[in-house]
């Protein structure tokens, strides 16, 4: 099954690589981390500061497992909840008029003025994201991947 | 009892065994290789867990945010404002700007001569909270490095000549992106405020107030400002359209007693 293996070596890069990138753009300032996690104004404040040091971290870690297919079905189901997680956020901030920046690639979560046409936009990445986590989950064998040396399956 | 057996049956039975010794042998491979899978993705997991915590709290401890200021200046309102206008005055207007901001930079052009006007009679006063989030939208953190400036100027020369500064410094507003103004300019502005060159210059040159604005910008995310310009009466947000929406809405307020 050729195509199934592109797809999911293509999967691996695409989600992997966008994890990679959002996580090193927020790396420079940790304060702007929270305030774009608080500006969501869905976390109680005393967990804020965690979620938004810890983030970041977190995306760099998934992105770079992914890339190097590294514990592939793992981090694809982190992946997909991290996911999961950011288009509801979007999605209440959207639905309570919340007028800020997503804050996805860096960014405080600041206010922008055009959010209201941004939102959808967002939500529908994360979708595309989402729905190629979700096959990794249930094909994480792919071709170019560490797992293959690591963890060799019975054939 | 079968003493004797064909050379097929024999052969069939061998076979049988050896298949069955092998089948036993598969087994075990795979579950060694079950085994081996299993401690290598604990392994893993593991590592990642610990990368995960210790970055996490390298970017915890280098996050000053909230750390109690050394210095604070002189002069604020409710610990995180410059006032402009007297505390007396009937109606109050928490302004949160960013000296980098291009919009705030517009609603001053747009409402300065009249809130000057509404200031000097006493009608409103002004608290300018300086936020620096748009540090990262010039090269020099320009954003902080005025900020800070502002609460020099107002702890060596007070609130009046505060306002005459944050004025000039957004009549003189750089270009987003760009350096921005130097310290020298920053001085520069501050003695045409009225401020004494001998007492502003190391403060700004040293950022005496740095930890001071983080504060303030800390303090308005909690407050729910998301972004600048955040007008707020009354505890609550002014909604706006445009520049000029704003500026009128505030107007209406102040206008109102």
């Amino acid at each position: 099954m050729r195509w199934a293996d592109g797809l999911g070596l293509l999967s691996r890069l695409v989600v992997g690589g966008v994890w990679l990138v959002a996580g090193i753009l927020k790396l420079p300032d940790p304060a702007e981390s929270v305030r774009a996690v608080r500006a969501y104004d869905l976390l109680p404040e005393g967990i804020v500061p965690l979620v938004g040091h810890a983030l970041p971290v977190l995306e760099i870690l998934v992105g770079a497992c992914l890339v190097l297919g590294l514990l592939t079905r793992l981090t694809a189901v982190l992946s997909a909840l991290m996911l999961a997680a950011f288009i509801v956020g979007i999605a209440q901030a959207w639905a309570r008029h919340l007028q800020i920046d997503c804050g996805c690639f860096g960014g405080g979560g600041g206010r922008a003025p055009n959010a209201t046409a941004a939102y959808p936009w967002d939500i529908a990445r994360d979708v595309g994201l989402l729905l190629l986590s979700g096959w990794l989950v249930w094909r994480p064998r792919t071709p170019w991947a560490v797992d293959d040396v690591l963890l060799p399956e019975p054939a | 009892m079968a003493t004797k057996r064909s050379r097929t049956t024999r052969r069939a039975d061998a076979q049988k065994a050896s298949a069955r010794a092998a089948a036993i042998r598969q087994e075990q491979e795979r579950k060694e290789r079950r085994r081996r899978s299993l401690i290598v993705t604990a392994v893993a997991v593991v590592v990642l867990v610990v990368i995960l915590a210790v970055a996490t709290a390298l970017r915890s401890a280098q996050d000053t945010t909230g750390v109690a200021a050394k210095t604070v200046p002189s002069g604020t309102v409710g610990r995180y404002a410059v006032p402009a206008g007297p505390a007396s005055a009937p109606v109050k207007v928490e302004l949160y700007e960013d000296f980098m901001c291009p919009i705030c930079g517009e609603l001053e052009a747009a409402s300065r001569t009249q809130l000057q006007k509404d200031i000097d009679q006493g009608k409103v006063q002004v608290q300018y909270h300086v936020l620096n989030f748009l540090d990262r939208s010039s090269s020099t953190e320009y954003s902080s490095r005025a900020a800070n400036a502002l609460a020099v100027v107002l702890d060596s020369a007070g609130p009046a000549v505060a306002k005459k500064f944050h004025d000039l410094l957004f009549e003189h507003q750089p270009q987003e992106g760009s350096a921005g103004l130097s310290d020298a300019q920053l001085v520069h502005y501050a003695v045409q405020a009225g401020a004494d060159r001998a007492s502003v210059s190391a403060g700004i040159g040293d950022r005496r107030f740095q930890q001071w604005v983080d504060n303030v910008n800390n303090h308005a995310s909690k407050a729910g400002v998301t972004g600048t310009p955040t007008a707020v009466v009354d505890g609550r947000t002014v909604k706006w359209t445009s520049v000029g929406d704003l500026a009128t809405k505030l107007q209406k307020v102040i206008d109102a007693g």
